[in-house]
């Protein structure tokens, strides 16, 4: 366990300062239920955009990618480079258009403008609830991390961070969120930067790096450059750590999971929707996009370097500790016996998401660890704060307006907004404890709502891009996928797991050489099924006059003239910017 | 309708930043001869030197975002894409 100093708190009082000054100030410009879930219509692009991805930096994105890091390799940066960056640019340039030009004030409402109550219905509930479900566990993540490594009391860290949003969102709203997001956003680069630096400088830069990897590849039965490269092992799932080849990598995570997020996910469209203009919505995923192409220099490779370095330095101390971990990777204790956790070979099993903290704590000294960790507490603490706008907004708008009051006066729903906020947060808190009691509920709960995302962009696809779509298509193409990906998962298993939640219950007939290939191709089996069978009953289904149909899909709508000024806010060439970085990246990883 | 301006985003950032910074410049001024302070750090005095990073950063934010004007709650962009939309019939409320 590691002793704070006063310097370290002092850097964490001085953040939550400004955080709840900045809610403070903004409640006054907050009048109207538009202004509390909408920012207004009137945030300017660069704020938008880098709101869009901070709003999904919780404590998935900065631990879990490391932990990835130090479990895959460079190969994680797929999550990114196949990823999110196409469907990002895929969003700004085809989607935006229909969320932001229909006026719908939450995706759900876009499916009901397009489709009917009932597809409108079934996304809502099932995304409030998963909003719900995810800011829980991240929740529980924040307390138990926090109590591991500094000793704080699991209940009180949790509840001083649910408070501090709670504060700022009720005061300011989405504007609030955003504002805070963009802080965190700076937090989190500022924190994790030197970091890196650190890091790879004494790891010997990244070719020192990939010759201390290449030995834990080698360790761990693969090519030497399989933790280094991100391509070249990739067409044969035994060879890469990944489990998966190319073509389920492709398909599975950079087709059906990352579109069905970036484009679907009301969390982060909602920052875009906030946005002062058409062109600024559009611009907003481009601009996030160019950051998070660079991300993970700053969250993956923490993790490999974990695996490259020791603890040996002066003043360090005798954290050495971790003697049968690899590096400063600590392996995870079995709770029977207390020592390491062992697999079924013998082999020590590896804590991963202890990668990202255990790198903080030996390369930062007291003042720089405060900002670390203040780095950390922001990312938890944003993630949360985008679940929550992102409930209070679907629960007003498309539950709490369409099916238990509708009519009411504007203060009534921006008072709704609030209360919801205050609700919203303390069920995540329930939730929590949820987690935190009975670990396999909340995996079964991750599994179903998986289950109900993956076909997910089928039917937003079919119904911008095809007029024909009618709404009894897309309901039960959605409800299809569902079940699809739940036969999937129910007959398929990965290797070395045990039947159950990982899969299997219809018994082992295909067998996945990790639980990441597994997911993916669910997530095929989930999209191409929702795809086929929405077609199948829209060909059979009356559809709706097409008069109605008017800035809700591409072929109806008049293309609307964008004045921009300059040549570096058109949409287009912000995308092929995008675009050619990435590309150039995947070829300097190859 | 609120005609109330609201402050740029770069001032609180600016402020953040540039406490953070300065708390940590003045830390690792006072603590740059503490050899088994650094010693994880490979010898560098990074809290002085990520100090002023992060002083500059949070100074630049400062300076940029009180020379811009204040922000009107509803912007023309903003009102303009109203009017557009409207023209189009694509408004729905």
């Amino acid at each position: 366990m590691t002793h704070l100093t006063p310097i370290d708190y002092l850097l964490m009082l001085v953040y939550f300062a400004v955080v709840l000054t900045v809610g403070w100030m903004l409640r006054r410009s907050t009048k109207t239920s538009t202004d509390f879930f909408l920012s207004g219509r009137s945030i300017p692009s660069w704020v938008a955009g880098l709101a869009f991805i901070s709003a999904n930096l919780g404590a998935q994105e900065v631990i879990g990618m490391g932990a990835s890091g130090a479990k895959y390799g460079i190969a994680t940066s797929h999550f990114y480079w196949i990823g999110a960056i196409p469907a990002m640019v895929f969003v700004g340039l085809f989607m935006m258009p229909f969320y932001y030009g229909s006026r719908a004030r939450s995706v759900p409402e876009y499916l009901k403008l397009r489709y009917d109550e009932k597809t409108r219905s079934l996304n809502a509930i099932s995304f409030a609830v998963m909003t719900i479900m995810s800011s829980g566990i991240s929740m529980y993540a924040m307390g138990k991390l926090f109590n591991l490594l500094l000793g704080w009391s699991f209940d009180a860290s949790m509840l001083v961070a649910a408070v501090i949003v709670l504060a700022y969102i009720f005061l300011g709203g989405l504007t609030s969120a955003i504002y805070n997001e963009v802080i965190q956003f700076f937090l989190i680069v500022f924190g994790f930067a030197p970091l890196v630096f650190l890091g790879l400088r004494a790891a010997g830069g990244w070719s020192g790096l990939q010759v201390k990897l290449a030995e834990v590849s080698v360790q761990r039965g693969f090519q030497p450059g399989a933790l280094t490269h991100a391509w070249r092992y990739m067409g044969d799932a035994s060879q890469n750590p990944i489990g998966v080849e190319w073509f389920g990598l492709a398909m599975g995570l950079g087709f059906v999971l990352s579109f069905g997020y970036w484009c679907t996910d009301f969390l982060v469209v909602q920052r875009a929707m906030a946005s002062e203009s058409m062109a600024a919505a559009r611009r907003t995923p481009l601009i996030a996009a160019l950051p998070k192409v660079l991300f993970p220099f700053l969250v993956i490779l923490p993790g490999m370097i974990a695996l490259a370095v020791d603890w040996h330095a002066p003043g360090v101390g005798s954290h050495a500790v971790s003697a049968v971990g690899q590096g400063i990777v600590p392996p995870k204790i079995d709770g029977l016996t207390g020592g390491p956790l062992l697999d079924q070979a013998g082999h020590v099993v590896l804590d991963y998401d202890l990668s990202v903290p255990m790198m903080l704590i030996r390369f930062f000294p007291a003042g720089m660890l405060g900002l670390g960790l203040t780095a950390l507490l922001a990312s938890f603490m944003s993630g949360m704060a985008g679940n929550v706008t992102a409930f209070n907004t679907v629960w007003t708008y498309d539950i709490y307006q369409s099916h238990i009051k509708k009519g009411a006066s504007d203060e009534h729903y921006l008072w709704m907004g609030r209360a919801a906020t205050v609700f919203g947060i303390a069920l995540s808190i329930a939730a929590a404890y949820v987690a935190a009691s009975f670990n396999n509920i909340m995996d079964l709960l991750q599994l179903v709502f998986a289950f109900v995302n993956a076909p997910l962009f089928a039917t937003f696809a079919l119904g911008m891009f095809w007029k024909r779509t009618t709404g009894h298509g897309a309901f039960i193409g959605l409800l299809s996928g569902t079940i699809a990906a739940a036969i999937h998962h129910g007959i398929s298993l990965a290797a070395g797991a045990v039947p159950g939640v990982k899969g299997g219950y219809f018994g082992a007939h295909i067998i996945y050489r990790s639980e990441l290939g597994q997911t993916f191709w669910t997530a095929i089996a989930a999209w191409v099924t929702c795809f086929v069978v929405t077609i199948i009953v829209s060909l059979v289904t009356r559809p709706r006059p097409e008069q109605e149909l008017v800035g809700l899909v591409y072929s109806l709508t008049p293309k609307p003239i964008e004045p921009v000024q300059h040549w570096y806010e058109k949409p287009a060439v912000l995308a092929v910017i995008v675009l050619t970085v990435t590309l150039a990246l995947n070829f300097i990883f190859f | 309708m609120s005609t109330a301006a609201r402050f740029d985003i770069r001032i609180p950032i600016g402020v953040l930043f540039l406490a953070l910074g300065v708390i940590l410049a003045i830390y690792g001024v006072m603590t740059r001869s503490d050899i088994t302070l650094y010693g994880r750090s490979q010898n560098i005095v990074i809290n002085l030197w990520w100090g002023l990073v992060m002083v500059v950063f949070g100074g630049a934010m400062l300076y940029f975002g009180s020379r811009a004007h204040r922000r009107p709650l509803h912007s023309p962009a903003g009102d303009e894409t109203e009017r557009r939309e409207h023209q189009l019939g694509l408004e729905r409320e």
